[in-house]
């Protein structure tokens, strides 16, 4: 029963946690960590049990309405395992870094309400529910941006809201067709069953996916929402919810369709290529420093889908690699782009400068960041973009390596920023600002550039991961 | 005996409520309760008299109805007191109206609840009542003429007023019926007979509207789709002609009208317009076995959405006068409460899952699927998707938007166990969607 628990009882805490009363606000955090860390534990544990020939492994059925096959159908892989942990993992480093937020007990509840659908998007293989939990998500990411948000946050929550809404439908409709085709809402029974799909499903899904990824042409909602959510918002959005697309693209169009994937495979490539380099450019632009971060993030999640329209397992697993480095990568940029903006109340870099000498180790983190995003070698940002282009290489031939274009890109922006911001004469804002660091936040910034150097010089665990996840292409 | 004991209510609770009010809400709420045992002890108007059948499905639609007036007649206050007579009256008239087989009691209890309706808006207080009250009836009154022409058509041709044997053909037969339809579509807000509902929705009083928008209409909904069921078989070019084109024709206007409007009456207003629209795929999708679950689903979720917003806007328009948009700013500071169960309702209107509103479209549609009816299922989809729109428009407001008011105001507890049982409907039929789709099974 436990698996079914941890999807819906969020939402008993989340209400238990909002009407906490004003004395024990302080309480709420607690309970949210408290929660994250057992919701670690549980996704760690149950990657120990997967089977080791990387098939799924069986969580129940629960609420099942045989007539319309309408049952939660939970299962695991070590795809979604991987990407259990590191929604837990990132979950846990938001509540520290939201630590001092204003109006605790209602921020923390709606961070729990949002751990239920997280999960369940990740470990259902019944494609209604899929899209159940799906939508779900955007609830409490809508009150999330539009309350604790900056400047122009109702403008972006609503935008976030409709934008992701009316692409989900397309997805939707894909659903719809696939389940008219084969008969089946669940994912597995699908893929046995092995329809030649219509190219129709086929970019139906991948709109819906690419939207929320998001790609080239559909991702005008991003810099809106990652800029004006409040910093560990924005963390969620970058490292889980874009996932959530990358996800819904291997899982669906590449595990379900590969034939049809392999056709349009092109499309694919140069989508992500036109977002990689579209993206990086906007970055270089950028005089904002959470919108250079928001546009870089999108450029990474422009590689991703380059690693995936390889089609090969080396490209997915460097396309997992490039999901969980970007997480790790982006938050730390996103986390220390809103307390720059909190502490010195600009948000232009040119502004800013010398926060080196105020502020020794956001700067330093920052830069660590910074250099895991262009791909210093020892750093997650390296191995994921190197294996993403030896593998576009190997399977499109040399004119790819056109995206190593988007290293030198980054470095571009990134060196830039770094020089504006971080050291360069010090401007008058930053003289007159007060530099402090709670404890919580030094401890997260920590972590993540223990893990990005760490996963940098070890990659061997997410690769691991990626070989059980995607042993269907053949393995190593 | 359910029907006796809601009539007898009906009578008896004008006694009361000059004095004391909490005496006549809580006759109606026990009158309510004993007519579900009775309908659940299988003791409902099939036993007494002929015309009228019963089954799993009109029970289920039965205790749904019963559950939401109960959660009605709790939330009223002394102002509204003749409400619930009148919603006792209404109840006995819809179990009659669900629960019969026969063409002409359906025409004679259409007009019943018809009446019931004109004397549920009639409690005309100032200017603007009185245009709501007066649109309704005299848009009412039109289409029962309409529909006495239709049936006075349709008795020519056929020996027996069954519904068992609605399929008998010819031309004649099918004029008869889309005149019927024609009045019909005046109750059921369908565009371009909508005219009225607008205004008289968003300008009756409060609680009556939510008993006019909520109640009234998916009773009519389920009511129709059992009197026409065979006929939607025996004419599937034409049903799915006319069906399709006025649910594609309402659910696109009436969402966009809803996007101009500044009153929040009236986006609620067009917003029930445009889900008469959603709820017309199911009827054009008869061919498919889910049609019949499709409309009861949409009927379930709908009653109790409707009616819960509605409701919540009686409460804020009497405690703080809320009209327009900006009148809810930064309400979630003023009335916590309301605006918890106002924004869950919302949602549930806008679709979004694990509540009633997203599983109701979902089966509706895939009847409309199941039938074959792409087009009109995504440009369905793409109409509630544009419905998002203005529900988080107003949602935004509540949460959003920063309040200059101090004071706060809370829920009288009849109010909160009314919503309470709305929202556990709600909920309810959001998770579990198994009761439904097994009752329709057998139809």
């Amino acid at each position: 029963m436990v698996a079914v628990d941890i999807i819906f009882a969020p939402i008993f805490f989340s209400a238990l946690v909002y009407f906490l009363t004003r004395g024990a606000q302080h309480l709420a955090k607690y309970i949210a960590l408290g929660w994250f860390i057992i919701l670690f534990f549980i996704a760690f544990n149950w990657y120990h049990q997967l089977p080791a020939d990387g098939g799924f492994l069986f969580l129940g059925n629960f609420l099942s309405v045989p007539a319309f096959g309408f049952e939660l159908t939970l299962q695991i892989d070590a795809l979604s395992v991987a990407m259990l942990l590191l929604t837990a993992a990132l979950l846990i480093l938001v509540v520290f870094t939201s630590w001092e937020e204003k109006n605790q007990a209602a921020y923390f509840s709606l961070l729990i309400l949002f751990s239920g659908p997280i999960f369940g998007v990740f470990m259902t293989t019944n494609v209604l529910w899929f899209f159940i939990f799906w939508e779900l998500t955007l609830v409490p990411m809508l009150f999330l941006i539009g309350i604790w948000g900056a400047e122009e946050r109702i403008y972006a929550a609503i935008k976030f809201f409709i934008y992701t809404h009316v692409f989900a439908m397309f997805m939707f409709v894909g659903f719809f067709l696939l389940f008219k085709q084969t008969g089946y809402w669940d994912f597995t029974l699908i893929k046995e069953a092995a329809i030649a799909t219509p190219a129709l499903i086929w970019w139906l899904m991948f709109i819906g996916f690419a939207a929320k990824l998001p790609l080239f042409p559909f991702h005008t909602w991003l810099p809106d929402a990652h800029v004006q959510a409040p910093s560990s918002i924005s963390v969620l959005l970058a490292g889980v919810l874009l996932k959530m697309g990358a996800y819904g693209l291997i899982r669906f169009t590449v595990e379900l369709m590969p034939a049809t994937t392999i056709q349009f495979s092109m499309w694919m490539l140069v989508l992500g290529l036109a977002t990689t380099l579209f993206a990086g450019m906007l970055a270089i632009y950028e005089r904002h420093i959470k919108k250079m971060v928001a546009y870089s993030s999108i450029s990474h999640m422009g590689l991703v889908v380059v690693a995936v329209a390889t089609m090969t397992y080396d490209g997915l697993s460097a396309a997992l690699y490039e999901m969980i480095g970007h997480a790790l990568v982006i938050s730390p940029l996103f986390l220390l782009a809103g307390w720059f903006h909190h502490k010195t109340h600009t948000w232009y870099m040119d502004e800013m400068g010398g926060i080196m000498k105020k502020a020794p180790y956001a700067a330093a983190i920052f830069i660590l960041a910074g250099m895991a995003a262009l791909g210093l070698p020892g750093t997650m940002g390296f191995v994921g973009e190197l294996t993403i282009i030896i593998s576009a290489v190997k399977s499109f031939g040399w004119w790819i390596a056109i995206i190593a274009l988007a290293g030198l890109i980054s470095a571009g922006y990134i060196i830039w920023s770094v020089r504006r911001a971080i050291h360069g004469p010090m401007s008058p804002i930053v003289e007159k600002a007060n530099f402090t660091m709670s404890f919580p936040e030094k401890f997260a910034l920590a972590i993540y550039a223990f893990l990005i150097v760490y996963f940098g010089i070890n990659p061997q665990p997410i690769f691991d991961l990626a070989n059980q996840a995607f042993s269907f292409f053949g393995g190593m | 005996m359910s029907f006796i004991i809601l009539i007898a209510a009906g009578l008896l609770v004008p006694l009361f409520y000059r004095n004391n009010i909490f005496i006549a809400k809580m006759i109606a709420v026990v009158a309510f309760i004993l007519a579900a045992y009775f309908i659940y002890a299988g003791n409902s108007l099939h036993a007494i008299f002929p015309y009228f059948t019963t089954d799993t499905a009109t029970q289920l639609m039965e205790y749904v109805l019963l559950a939401t007036l109960a959660a009605v007649s709790l939330a009223l206050t002394g102002f509204e007191r003749p409400l619930i007579s009148q919603m006792l009256f209404l109840a006995g008239a819809s179990l009659a109206f669900l629960e019969t087989d026969n063409f002409f009691m359906y025409i004679v209890l259409f007009e019943v609840i018809a009446i019931i309706s004109y004397i549920l808006v009639a409690n005309i207080r100032n200017f603007f009542n009185a245009e709501g009250a007066i649109k309704a009836f005299i848009a009412g009154a039109v289409a029962s003429g309409i529909i006495l022409l239709g049936f006075a058509l349709f008795s020519f041709t056929t020996d027996s007023f069954n519904y068992a044997e609605m399929n008998v053909s010819g031309k004649f037969t099918l004029i008869a019926v889309a005149i019927m339809l024609a009045g019909i579509f005046y109750k059921l807000t369908v565009v371009p007979m909508h005219g009225w509902a607008a205004d008289a929705y968003a300008q009756v009083n409060h609680a009556a509207a939510a008993i006019l928008s909520g109640v009234i209409k998916s009773v009519v909904l389920v009511a129709t789709f059992k009197a026409f069921y065979k006929f939607l078989i025996a004419y599937p070019v034409a049903t799915v002609l006319i069906f399709s084109f006025f649910a594609i024709v309402t659910m696109t206007l009436a969402n966009f009208m809803a996007l101009w409007q500044k009153r929040i009456s009236k986006i609620l207003a067009f917003s029930s317009i445009a889900h008469s629209g959603y709820a017309l795929i199911p009827f054009a999708a008869a061919a498919s076995a889910y049609s019949y679950a499709g409309v009861l689903y949409y009927a379930v979720a709908y009653i109790f959405m409707q009616t819960s917003v509605f409701l919540i806007l009686n409460d804020l328009r009497r405690e703080l006068g809320v009209k327009y948009l900006q009148d809810i700013k930064g309400l979630y500071k003023v009335a916590p409460l309301h605006s918890l169960f106002f924004t869950i309702q919302l949602f549930s209107l806008a679709g979004i899952p694990l509540l009633a509103g997203f599983l109701s479209k979902a089966v509706a549609f895939y009847a409309g699927v199941d039938a074959g009816l792409w087009v009109i299922v995504l440009i369905a989809l793409l109409n509630s998707a544009l419905a998002v729109g203005y529900y988080v428009w107003i949602i935004k407001h509540i949460y959003f938007d920063d309040t200059k008011s101090t004071t706060t105001i809370t829920m009288t507890p009849g109010s909160l166990i009314g919503q309470l049982i709305l929202l556990a409907g709600t909920v309810y039929f959001g998770i579990v969607a198994g009761n439904i789709i097994n009752a329709t099974v057998a139809f």
